[in-house]
């Protein structure tokens, strides 16, 4: 993804993430690519090291595909994570572009169904982004290394990748 | 606590007049345990609007020291949910609006009682 898509797929993004962190009311709320790429963001995002969750959140969200393939459990829907203080839900949005993967953080103040109703309309809001509905040119090489420029970019600016 | 005893108490709340559903909620998770809703009511969002509900109820009622909240009842012009908790878990019942508030009340309370 270059440079200017994701900072227009970030900001396609900014409304949606923002009305489910208010209404779902979690802490944060990240979209992510497949690549770990943060797209999208909201809440106390400077409380954790978005970055690294982002990575992270990619790599189960492929590990829990590959189980869910041994498994022949066919897709997964959401991984729910339910700490002593925090709880996380991570869970897939399919568009016809690619698959992004939420993660929300929240604590007492709000539920696994509350997430699980709201997550719902998040992804319909989604779906019907223009960003989302026509698939883009495929992933070579050159898209990879637009991925990777953008990403570092993000990372190393001192602004940081924007958000509440 | 067993499924046969869920599944007991919600029979008797659904055959209250004027029930159109009724579920019992695990609080923390906001997700139905067990229920019976009419056809075209899915439980998950009631249940997970339900709880949240309940919950900030509860605190603000513990805000201004009413103590612990029993009963939730909300009103609205097509209905009324009343919610009652039990321990970990919350019962809930949706009624029609022409229902007997009082009884649909009382069995609410009676479901409670008998899931603690």
């Amino acid at each position: 993804m270059r440079r200017e898509d994701l900072d227009r797929v970030m900001a396609a993004l900014r409304e949606p993430t923002r009305r489910f962190v208010q209404e779902a009311r979690v802490r944060t709320c990240l979209v992510v690519n497949g690549a770990g790429q943060v797209l999208g963001q909201h809440g106390f995002t400077r409380s954790y090291e978005i970055v690294n969750i982002a990575a992270l959140a990619a790599a189960a969200h492929a590990a829990a595909g590959a189980l869910a393939g041994l498994l022949d459990a066919g897709r997964w829907t959401h991984l729910h994570n339910d700490g002593e203080r925090q709880q996380m839900f991570l869970a897939p949005i399919r568009t016809p572009v690619e698959e992004l993967i939420l993660i929300a953080i929240f604590d007492e103040d709000s539920s696994l169904g509350l997430v699980q109703l709201f997550f719902d309309q998040l992804v319909e809001q989604v779906q019907q982004l223009p960003e989302f509905q026509h698939a883009a040119a495929s992933g070579d090489q050159a898209s990879f290394e637009r991925d990777l420029e953008a990403a570092a970019h993000r990372i190393l600016s001192t602004d940081g990748p924007g958000g509440a | 606590m067993n499924n046969d005893l869920f599944l007991a108490v919600l029979q008797r709340l659904s055959r209250v007049p004027g029930v159109r559903g009724a579920m019992i909620v695990d609080m923390a998770a906001g997700v139905p345990v067990v229920a019976e809703m009419a056809d075209g009511v899915p439980p998950e969002p009631v249940a997970a609007l339900a709880a949240s509900l309940f919950r900030r109820t509860a605190r603000a009622a513990e805000g201004v020291a009413f103590g612990r909240l029993q009963t939730l009842q909300l009103e609205a012009d097509a209905g009324h949910v009343v919610v009652a908790e039990a321990g970990e878990t919350a019962v809930v019942a949706v009624a029609e609006r022409s229902a007997q508030l009082g009884l649909v009340r009382l069995e609410v309370h009676r479901a409670a009682e008998a899931l603690l």
